[in-house]
């Protein structure tokens, strides 16, 4: 009895170091990875460079009033944007945001209406991981 | 018959006699006041300056109740008995003034007496057409639960003709001041002030006196009912104001982008359009999950405008065919903004057209009283 006490109290004690080491956004990163693998056997994993050149990108492939993810995010992800209706967009960043790219569905959703804005396709596997890479670094 | 209700002073020379009493003076001076408040909020102020006209009409009721009070209660010239008008009196009032004869009247005239009733009548009738006004347009107020918007809009428009028939009456009643001063060299306006006349026309009768006790108990009396009445009365709901709230996929998945609108501020016709047009809506995408968008375009339609009779619904419930989509493009959204400038809605305080809460803080009621209306500072041209 008293082992198990123990030893539940260890287990309490190390709960938030597991949550620490592995954070909220790990799920879906891990899952556009096997998407990504799927669809290109050469992948090697994500990178925040290519993240931060695709936020920042011009592509205006996409609907006219929104040529770039800046359009409503602003240059600093670390700040508010703001929709063309007015109303202000948390940021982006993690840091800042923290529960961002939690939660699955609401990633997809997100990604599939603004790939198809700003891009005017929907987005890869491998660019949505390296957005998400990005924005978790900053 | 007390003498000091009588008093006869010496002044300039002159012999002169208590005739506007107190209550007299106080209502007439108040009633200018409280008219002149009406007035320029009615026709001249923002609309959210909506209280004010309130409270000087508020005024004006018991002003007016006062009066009738005092017109049995107050002293001899102010009774409605010492200002009856019989049309043979009047008639000869105008002959006497034709054949130039100068008699002098303590009290009102003919004439006077007949634009008091008038005067009288038409604030009546000004204070009824305005809480019609009020309840049925606006949606607040003692008769809010009773009355249609289009009977509140009929209302209204009495109100306002009313209004221009005081400005009427006014007019003539400061020509009949200023011709009677002139024809017997007499400042009736000081005698509003001062309340004192000359006495060369006194009746040997003494008049009657105030009984300030008497109409005190009547005008409390009055309020005591009048008052609890109104305030329960203007507690019941509002005919046709919707009180559920949002429907909560729908507060979610549109309220995200944009100030969720209530679904009673849109005809069904734009709903429709509206959900069956997501994958493009308004230039972004923004698709939702069939199920779930299905779910909200019923709950939309449901509500539409066309199942209320607030004043928003009405308002904005005319389709602009043009640009189906957009309530801030319906004929009745643009008629009520006319006036604000574009950098008003591009400021960074209000963002765009449709960000009704940026200035209608009661926005999310649906309800967009006049009073909830402040564009904010920042914003401001």
């Amino acid at each position: 009895m008293k082992t198990t006490l123990i030893a539940f109290v260890c287990l309490l004690g190390t709960a938030p170091l597991a949550a620490e080491a592995e954070p909220a956004h790990t799920p879906i990163l891990e899952k556009y990875a096997i998407e990504a693998k799927a669809a290109d056997p050469s992948f090697s994993g994500f990178s925040g460079e290519r993240g931060k050149s695709l936020f920042f990108s011009e592509p205006a492939t996409g609907k006219p009033d929104t040529p770039s993810c800046t359009s409503c995010h602003t240059k600093n992800p670390k700040e508010p944007g703001r929709t063309r209706a007015g109303k202000e967009i948390g940021p982006m960043a993690l840091s800042v945001k923290s529960d961002r790219y939690n939660d699955s569905q609401e990633t997809e959703k997100w990604f599939g209406r603004n790939c198809d804005s700003v891009l005017g396709r929907p987005c890869t596997p491998i660019e949505k991981g390296d957005f998400i890479t990005f924005m978790a670094s900053q | 018959m007390s003498a000091t209700d009588f008093r006869q002073t010496v002044e300039d020379g002159d012999r002169t006699v208590l005739v506007w009493d107190w209550g007299v003076r106080v209502f007439h001076w108040s009633l200018v006041l409280c008219v002149g408040v009406c007035a320029c909020t009615g026709f001249l102020a923002a609309p959210n300056w909506l209280n004010f006209h309130l409270a000087a009409g508020i005024a004006i009721a018991a002003l007016v109740v006062f009066r009738l009070v005092w017109g049995w209660t107050g002293s001899e010239y102010a009774r409605f008995s010492s200002s009856a008008v019989k049309a043979s009196a009047l008639r000869q009032h105008f002959s006497d003034i034709v054949r130039g004869r100068r008699i002098r009247h303590l009290g009102h005239n003919q004439a006077g007496a007949l634009m008091f009733y008038a005067l009288l009548a038409v604030l009546i009738l000004l204070i009824i057409s305005g809480v019609m006004a009020l309840g049925g347009a606006v949606k607040q107020g003692p008769l809010a639960f009773a009355l249609s918007f289009a009977a509140g809009r009929t209302a209204r428009e009495i109100h306002e003709l009313l209004l221009f028939g005081l400005l009427a009456l006014i007019a003539a009643h400061w020509a009949g001041v200023a011709f009677e001063s002139w024809r017997l060299r007499e400042n009736l306006v000081r005698a509003m002030f001062t309340g004192r006349k000359s006495d060369g026309a006194a009746s040997s009768q003494p008049p009657a006196s105030a009984r300030p006790a008497e109409a005190a108990t009547i005008v409390l009396g009055i309020a005591a009912i009048a008052v609890p009445g109104v305030i329960a009365l203007s507690q019941v709901p509002a005919k046709g104001v919707p009180t559920e709230p949002l429907h909560s996929a729908y507060l979610k998945e549109c309220g995200d982008c944009h100030f969720a609108y209530p679904p009673s501020l849109a005809a069904i016709a734009t709903w429709k359009a509206v959900m069956d047009g997501l994958a493009d809506h308004f230039g972004e995408n923004a698709s939702l999950d069939p199920a779930r968008a299905a779910s909200i375009r019923d709950w939309l339609t449901a509500n539409a405008s066309e199942r209320w009779d607030a004043r928003a619904a009405n308002m904005l419930r005319r389709v602009n065919a043009a640009d189906p989509q957009r309530i801030t493009a319906t004929p009745g959204w643009t008629r009520v903004h006319e006036d604000i400038p574009d950098s008003v809605f591009k400021s960074k305080a209000v963002g765009a057209k449709g960000a009704c809460k940026a200035c209608h803080r009661d926005a999310e009621t649906a309800r967009f009283d006049p009073q909830g209306i402040a564009i904010p500072k920042e914003a401001q041209p």
